[in-house]
């Protein structure tokens, strides 16, 4: 009986979980298992291609890069911010996520004006005396790292607060007194028990890198064209919506492993989990 | 004091319900999927007498092109009843069975437009307008002027051009310049024409998919040199003054703009009359005039300073390169492949 009455007060979000998430996902990847040439046929042609395999890798490794950079300049933020007194934490906490207010092609549309050829950085340099003549800074890799750190840094920062205000103070302190330098402190009480934290972040960030579309598509353009916005290339101009769903799929799949691994790997660093 | 709420909420519903009663009166509602832009102008000069004339309620889809064309095929043809697409996009969507044929006995304008544009994809829509893709170029940057396709390749353009995207319009014509410059034919000889897309990668800085991506990509100093439509050259030249049209010994590339009647339209009789309102010489003359699209209909006459910017008379017209769609479309999942292995690498 209580067994029955735990299934009908899950059942609503059981249901809702399934008509939004689980269905249109299956649906989307049914398509690829269906295509003529047999079931697998749209991934081997996928990964026979030179030019989809580095998509794919350029994706992963640009989606790595930002979530890194993300952890480390989050981590020093959230640090600094959940130390501070309290109507300081407040004005910087709001100023941290502030960003998040705009639209991403609007912070995208920021980059772009920063490291154009007649944006603020080359102008700057230029009046510096550094360089000489305007630099091509757009349309590369670094280009759409640095905006993808900006775009999703204050996630980021926003989990780690949580985190390390939930640190408690007399802990810092034992260590403190029990003569551990800052360093040997941040790395031997801060960082383990801030692990859950960072690795909610870095799925948070991994995933929303992984898949954006705006910011690639407007500071990479084609000649850094990742996995949405070559899904959105195949579905929206080919008309090949197996390939997109080949696409789509692949990126579930890349995504939920790397939330398995991390989820897996939080458990194993986390002290307070065993 | 309850009961002469209720009343007057209900007075007020009734009333509302008669407020509406003449949209309801009207018996269809007709659906164009169009671009958006000039959306004021065309509705002044189209909708509102098309509305007037049909006793019908005009509806509107917009969007660019491979997005209206994509949403039209998930819907198999249906919701919508006539669609404005360029030719390359039109092409697409017959072979999609997305288009029924046009019935020219119930569009006589057609008879009246040049002959281009009567019939460009056999039995499907007219074309309504036509426009050029060229070159464009920053003359205050550029020393030597740009006046041949083969111009694209030149080494002091290193790094300062952008191509159409090659799921654009004009981006597959690149691709056929590529195939001209190296004397093949690029459909039967891709290997050679691609040689010759490869050859012309150091130029370019990047491809873009929108007009104002482009127009961006001056603004800001990113290029100098681009492929453009001419409809984008008057708000290109509004944000670079120094931005020219180059003049080319090899000729512009024409494309037409094109209305289609929806597989799954629900007012075909309409559509054609439609059809036949747009395409008549006043409308035409009217939206040459008011700077919204080139007319294609013979009776058209424009003044030199009204036919400033369009594609008009004879001499340009005839100057043009056409292409032919039906090909390009076949061979075009291979040349996005090979084009995405020279610029995405």
């Amino acid at each position: 009986m209580k067994r029955l009455a735990g299934w009908m007060l899950s059942s609503p979000a059981t249901l809702a979980v399934s008509l939004f998430l689980i269905i249109p996902v299956a649906a989307t990847i049914s398509v690829t298992f269906t295509a003529p040439g047999g079931v697998f046929a749209p991934y081997v042609e996928f990964f026979s291609s030179g030019f989809q395999r580095t998509v794919l890798w350029r994706t992963f490794e640009v989606a790595a890069l930002t979530t890194i950079m993300a952890l480390f300049f989050g981590l020093l933020t959230a640090y600094v911010v959940s130390r501070c007194p309290p109507w300081m934490k407040s004005v910087l906490i709001v100023l941290a996520v502030f960003p998040l207010l705009t639209g991403v092609v609007v912070r995208s549309f920021a980059w772009l004006i920063i490291l154009g050829r007649n944006g603020v950085l080359n102008n700057t340099l230029e009046w510096l005396g550094v360089i000489e003549r305007p630099m091509a800074l757009l349309y590369s890799q670094t280009s759409v790292v640095i905006a993808m750190i900006y775009i999703f840094i204050p996630l980021m920062i926003l989990v780690l607060i949580g985190v390390l205000e939930n640190i408690p103070d007399d802990l810092l302190q034992a260590s403190s007194s029990l003569g551990a330098s800052p360093t040997a402190t941040f790395v031997q009480i801060i960082l383990p028990l801030a692990t859950p934290g960072l690795i909610v972040g870095a799925v948070l960030v991994f995933t929303a890198s992984f898949t954006s579309y705006a910011t690639p598509h407007l500071l990479g353009g084609t000649r850094q064209m990742m996995m949405g916005t070559f899904l959105h290339q195949r579905a929206m101009v080919s008309f090949d919506w197996v390939s997109a769903s080949t696409v789509a799929a692949i990126m579930v799949v890349v995504i939920v492993t790397t939330v398995l691994v991390m989820t897996r790997l939080a458990k194993r660093l986390n002290p307070m989990a065993s | 004091m309850k009961r002469l709420h209720t009343l007057g909420a209900a007075t007020v519903s009734v009333a509302a319900m008669l407020s509406a009663a003449p949209a309801l009166a009207q018996s269809e509602t007709f659906v164009v999927s169009w671009w958006g832009f000039n959306g004021d102008a065309l509705q002044e000069i189209i909708i509102d007498p098309f509305q007037e004339m049909c006793d019908c309620e005009v509806i509107f889809e917009t969007g660019n092109n491979a997005d209206r064309l994509s949403r039209l095929q998930l819907r198999s043809g249906e919701g919508v009843d006539v669609i404005y697409l360029t030719d390359r996009f039109s092409q697409l969507g017959i072979e999609l069975g997305l288009f029924q044929p046009v019935d020219r006995a119930q569009v006589p304008n057609i008879d009246n437009l040049y002959s281009f544009a009567q019939a460009p994809q056999g039995e499907y829509g007219p074309a309504y307008s036509i426009g050029r893709v060229g070159i464009v170029y920053n003359a205050d940057e550029v020393e030597t002027p740009i006046t041949s396709w083969n111009d694209l390749w030149r080494e002091d353009l290193a790094g300062a051009v952008s191509l159409p995207g090659i799921t654009t319009t004009a981006g597959p014509m690149v691709v056929l310049r590529a195939g001209e410059r190296a004397g093949v034919d690029a459909y039967a000889d891709p290997d050679a024409a691609f040689a010759g897309v490869a050859e012309i990668q150091p130029n370019v800085l990047t491809n873009y998919n929108t007009g104002s991506e482009m127009i961006n990509l001056f603004s800001t100093g990113e290029i100098a040199v681009s492929m453009a439509q001419d409809f984008a050259l008057g708000r290109l030249q509004s944000a670079v003054p120094s931005v020219a049209w180059a003049d080319l010994d090899d000729g512009d590339i024409a494309t037409l703009n094109t209305i289609n009647i929806a597989s799954g339209s629900e007012n075909v009789e309409l559509a054609h009359q439609f059809l036949n309102f747009v395409l008549s010489a006043e409308i035409q003359q009217t939206l040459a005039e008011r700077g919204v699209d080139a007319p294609v209909n013979t009776g058209v006459d424009l003044t030199e300073e009204q036919a400033a910017g369009w594609t008009y008379g004879d001499e340009m017209i005839s100057s043009l390169n056409f292409v032919d769609y039906g090909p390009m479309n076949a061979n075009l999942d291979d040349w996005i492949n090979r084009w995405n292995e020279i610029f995405g690498m």
